[in-house]
């Protein structure tokens, strides 16, 4: 297993939209699920999810409700909303954008310049 | 969308703040839990695994925190905690928090109450249904654009305009007499007017009391849209020269004399001796288009009743009748209204060339009374806003040193609190919610105050006016806008003086602070020079109030001893007021004018007593006066030598009872005066005008026109084609204290054929108590004549400089005492405030030698340093600010010296006083103690 990185700063909202965006999740579920996507390279700190959840549903881009659990206990589900769908959108075309030219910065050569 | 979500989720996180609490409490425990669990399955011990999942977890109280923040809920609750602990610690600092407190109630109070006074009296839409849409209709002839209407002419519009639902005419008031009416004591007079210096005529005990009525056309409440308290309003139908004759009683009134009796409406009333109807009650201070409550209101056509208007001047277009005010109909504007007059005056000029040769017609709206200001009305309304603005100004600046010296003690606390973590914005808002507290406690208190000072500003004011005047309206509650603004401007100052020392506060560098170091030795933080300008900035304020109140006050008191070239303090005027409303026939009149002289005259201590048709205080009245011979120098031939001049017919002893010096030729002989002759006493101003360089006697004048222009009922202008001047009098000033008439003629009075309202008497001693027995004296004469007497030293009291510099100048002595008081406070604390910050430093100087006065002078050089300068601002800003009061009152001694340094003088001393008390201090540090301190 690789060593796990540190998280970006200002990329956890993206996660979680992600991590959401492929089914309604409680807390615990998307802290999961986004270690399981990063193949458990990223370490995410605890705490901070809670924070970050509840500042995605107070801007209106992701919804709760609470449901039952997978062994049937009473938890917090959160699910995407239609604009947490346009704002994933748009943050990952920016990440994308973003990610391409730091490529293309970083892969310059000295011929090139 | 997102913006609705967000708002729903804070009004959700306040208002359910439990429930979300408790959520979140779940949300957090199922996470540890379900972490717990998995743990567990890989093998870990239930025990062990909680505890590494709580580890893994982190801060649990700090992510709820977070999440608290990130939903907004944090606002209100830190909003709440910081208003508990800014009320703890204002309640834990009493002295600071009530000095704040009432600094700031005071400026707030005073703002609100005079700004209202003034919004009330002046500014305030007209109570009446739909202000905006009232004009006020003025004649207009060159050279008067404000004239008023004759009663034709105001048929003549009202019948054919069509741009209004109505125009309507007010008559103007008068007093007439009333013998149903329970005679009343000397009047009360106003102890504040009193003490100010003003003294307005007073009715002689044993005449009769005269009730004010004004007269309006017909449709005047139905234009204004009035409902009457009882019974009914004033119709047209009321307003006919054959109705029966109705009267309408004003609601203060009718408390004042009936005591609100129901059975006065349907009862009857006798004006000047004519039985009328009263028809109805208007609510309590309802003044319609007036300035002020009248007594009675009654139709035009009742003037004519009581012998205000001869029936067939209602015919005559040069009589002033009225002034016209009118609605606009729906969906007529002002200029359209004006172009359909323009119309109708034109049809008018060319019907009656004679009369109307010149009149045009002009529409103003009439909202309120701010138009009939008249610029020295202005200029104490301007001098009063500035004053009390000044004063909010002081207690900001006071309130803001305040709260520097408050952040410099609030150092250290400032620096723990930074020092175990609380944030840098957090402690702001807190420090911020202090100072808005005290705004806040500002406020409650102030509109108390203001209400209070709105009550006796206006009972003052209506105390000092005669009730024959009427009553101004006296329900006035403080403005809520304008107590707004001033809380505002305090809050506003709380925050911005509030905000320097709190951004200063919470950058401290933490471990000097926590050290008591920061103040060591002099070090000369900012803070102290802010203070510094804040004390500078107020001792200028303070000093320019005081100086324009002093430069005012000695203005007024210039004007009382102004020789206005006759003598007046040993010269009573009696006039009698109205006597249209006797109705005597002229003979009469004649035989009481000639009574009345015999008896005043009789009054031991008087030494003589002369007649006038016009008094010599401010009763001017023009007519136009031309030389018959053309002036002998060339320059003067080519003007238009036509000029108004003052006139009054005056018996041959007038000149010696007002001690009026003939300059040269003589004063009328008894028959000249008798047979009225063709000659005349002119001032030496008018002398010189027309004949500079020449002697006048023998010269001739033309007095009058032969085609009267505008005038009022009674009071016909004089016509005579030639009149020998037999005299040349000194000037005297009667128009106006500041300088003498322009040109003044006297017509000789003939005793047997003009009664005249005036009589003045010249008095051995001081007149004043001369007046119970001149009043005895009327009675004895005809009890049913109203006259008012007072000394003509008192009624130069009411000339206008005098009234405006007067008042003016109290208003800022009163305003500038407090702020002086404010000043003292402000420099005392700032010393104390040094004195203690230093007490560690002077100890060490003390120890190492240093004497008390050495002390003294380096604590109260800190001190004094920012009054001087700010003596210096406030002398320069006196300088232009007495130039802008001279600009609008003439006759202000400039540059006086008196004004300048011994007001500064004098404020200097009482801050060097506010200086030294606390700086004694400084002197008495124990080193010992001082030291200990680290």
């Amino acid at each position: 297993m690789d060593k796990q990185m540190e998280l970006l700063q200002g990329t956890l909202d993206m996660l979680i939209l992600k991590a959401v965006s492929l089914g309604p999740l409680h807390g615990y579920g998307i802290l999961l699920r986004i270690q399981q996507i990063s193949k458990d390279r990223l370490e995410i700190q605890q705490g901070s999810l809670y924070p970050a959840l509840y500042r995605l549903e107070h801007q209106g881009w992701i919804a709760s409700e609470w449901g039952e659990s997978e062994n049937k206990r009473k938890a917090k589900y959160y699910r995407l909303t239609a604009a947490g769908r346009r704002k994933l959108q748009t943050e990952a075309e920016k990440w994308n954008r973003m990610a391409d030219l730091i490529e293309g910065i970083l892969g310059t050569t000295a011929e090139e310049v | 969308m997102s913006l609705w979500s967000r708002a729903r989720s804070w009004l959700g996180a306040v208002t359910k703040r439990s429930r979300m609490e408790r959520e979140m409490d779940a949300e957090l425990r199922f996470h540890i839990e379900a972490f717990a669990e998995d743990l567990v399955r890989r093998g870990v011990l239930r025990e062990e695994a909680l505890r590494r999942a709580r580890i893994e977890f982190g801060g649990v109280e700090r992510a709820k925190e977070e999440c608290r923040e990130a939903r907004g809920a944090n606002f209100l609750e830190s909003l709440i905690q910081d208003a508990r602990f800014g009320l703890r610690m204002l309640r834990k600092n009493p002295g600071f928090t009530s000095v704040a407190v009432l600094t700031l109630a005071l400026g707030i109070a005073v703002n609100t109450a005079v700004f209202t006074a003034f919004d009330a009296l002046v500014l305030r839409p007209r109570p009446v249904k739909d202000p905006d849409s009232l004009v006020a209709v003025f004649r207009t002839t060159p050279g008067d654009a404000r004239g008023r209407f004759s009663y034709p002419d105001y048929i003549y519009f009202r019948d054919r305009s069509k741009s209004f639902s109505d125009l309507s005419l007010f008559a103007f008031g008068m007093a007439l007499t009333s013998s149903d009416l329970p005679p009343t004591g000397p009047e009360a007079r106003s102890r504040l007017a009193g003490a100010v210096g003003f003294q307005l005529p007073q009715l002689l005990q044993g005449s009769a009391q005269p009730v004010v009525a004004v007269f309006v056309s017909g449709n005047y409440f139905q234009m204004l849209g009035a409902v009457p308290l009882r019974g009914r309003l004033l119709v047209p139908a009321d307003d006919q020269l054959g109705s029966s004759p109705v009267v309408l009683m004003s609601g203060n009134f009718w408390q004042r004399q009936f005591h609100s009796d129901p059975k006065v409406v349907g009862s009857v009333l006798h004006l000047n001796g004519v039985p009328f109807t009263v028809v109805g009650v208007t609510p309590v201070d309802y003044m319609g288009t007036l300035p002020n409550v009248p007594s009675l209101w009654a139709p035009v056509a009742a003037k004519v009743r009581v012998g205000g208007l001869a029936a067939e001047n209602l015919e005559n277009r040069l009589l002033i009748a009225g002034m016209p005010a009118g609605r606009l109909k729906p969906g007529v504007s002002l200029s359209d209204a004006q172009a359909e007059l323009d119309v109708l005056a034109a049809q008018l000029r060319i019907a009656h060339p004679e009369d109307e040769k010149n009149t045009g017609v002009l529409l103003l709206p009439d909202r309120n009374d701010a138009a009939m200001l008249g610029p020295e009305e202005w200029a104490l309304v301007g001098a009063a806003m500035s004053a009390v603005g000044l004063l909010l100004l002081i207690a900001c600046a006071n309130v803001a040193s305040l709260l520097l010296a408050r952040a410099a003690v609030r150092h250290k606390e400032i620096a723990v609190r930074l020092a175990i973590g609380a944030s840098r914005g957090r402690l702001l808002r807190q420090l911020l919610t202090e100072s808005i507290l005290i705004a806040l406690f500002a406020g409650a208190a102030g509109l108390p105050l203001a209400a209070w000072l709105l009550h006796l500003l206006i009972v003052e004011i209506a105390s000092a006016l005669p009730s024959a005047w009427g009553t101004i309206a006296l329900q006035v509650s403080p403005d809520v806008r304008i107590f707004a603004y001033a809380l505002l401007v305090s809050c506003a100052a709380g925050i911005a003086f509030g905000l320097a020392p709190a951004l200063q506060a919470s950058k401290p560098d933490v471990n000097s602070a926590l050290k008591a170091e920061g103040t060591l030795f002099g070090r000369r933080l900012s803070r102290s020079r802010l203070r510094g300008l804040l004390i500078a900035g107020q001792m200028a304020a303070c000093l320019v109030l005081l100086i324009s109140s002093t430069l005012l006050l000695r203005g007024s008191q210039r004007a009382l001893e102004i020789d206005a070239g006759f003598e007046s303090r040993h010269v009573v005027c009696l006039e009698i007021i109205n006597p249209a409303n006797l109705r005597y026939p002229q003979a009469r009149m004649l035989q009481a004018n000639r009574d009345l002289i015999r008896g005043i005259a009789s009054v031991p201590g008087v030494r003589s007593v002369a007649q006038a048709s016009r008094d010599p205080v401010g009763g001017i009245r023009w007519v136009p006066v031309a030389p018959v011979e053309a002036a002998a120098s060339a320059s003067a031939s080519h003007e238009s030598q036509t000029t108004g001049a003052g006139y009054s017919y005056v018996t041959p002893n007038y000149f010696d009872t007002l001690r009026i010096p003939i300059l040269r030729g003589r004063v009328f002989t008894p028959s000249e005066a008798e047979g009225q002759a063709p000659v005349v006493v002119i001032s030496e101003a008018t002398a010189r005008r027309f004949w500079p360089g020449e002697d006048a006697i023998g010269k001739h004048l033309k007095i009058g026109l032969e085609k009267g222009t505008m005038f009022y009922p009674g009071e016909k202008d004089p016509f005579i084609p030639s009149s020998a001047v037999i005299g040349v009098a000194r000037d005297v000033r009667s128009m106006d204290l500041r300088r003498i008439d322009e040109s003044y003629v006297y017509l000789p009075l003939s005793q047997s054929r003009q009664w005249t309202r005036i009589l003045l008497a010249r008095t051995e001693a001081d007149p004043r108590q001369l007046l119970p027995a001149f009043g005895h004296e009327v009675q004895r004469v005809d009890a049913s004549l109203p006259v008012v007497g007072a000394p003509l030293c008192t009624m130069i009291s009411m000339d206008p400089f005098f009234v405006v510099s007067r008042v003016g100048g109290l208003l800022a002595s009163i305003v500038g005492a407090l702020g002086l008081l404010l000043v003292c406070m402000g420099v005392y604390g700032m010393v104390s405030y040094t004195v203690a910050q230093r007490t560690h430093e002077i100890g060490i100087r003390m120890a190492l030698g240093a004497r008390g006065t050495q002390v003294l002078k380096l604590i109260a050089h800190e001190g004094l340093r920012p009054i001087l300068a700010g003596m210096l601002i406030g002398i320069v800003a006196s300088a232009g600010v007495s130039r802008l009061l001279a600009a609008m009152l003439f006759g202000l001694n400039l540059l006086d010296a008196f004004s300048f340094f011994g007001v500064s003088l004098l404020l200097g001393g009482v801050a060097l006083v506010a200086t030294l008390l606390p700086a004694r201090r400084a002197t008495k540090v124990d080193p010992m103690v001082a030291l200990r301190y680290e």
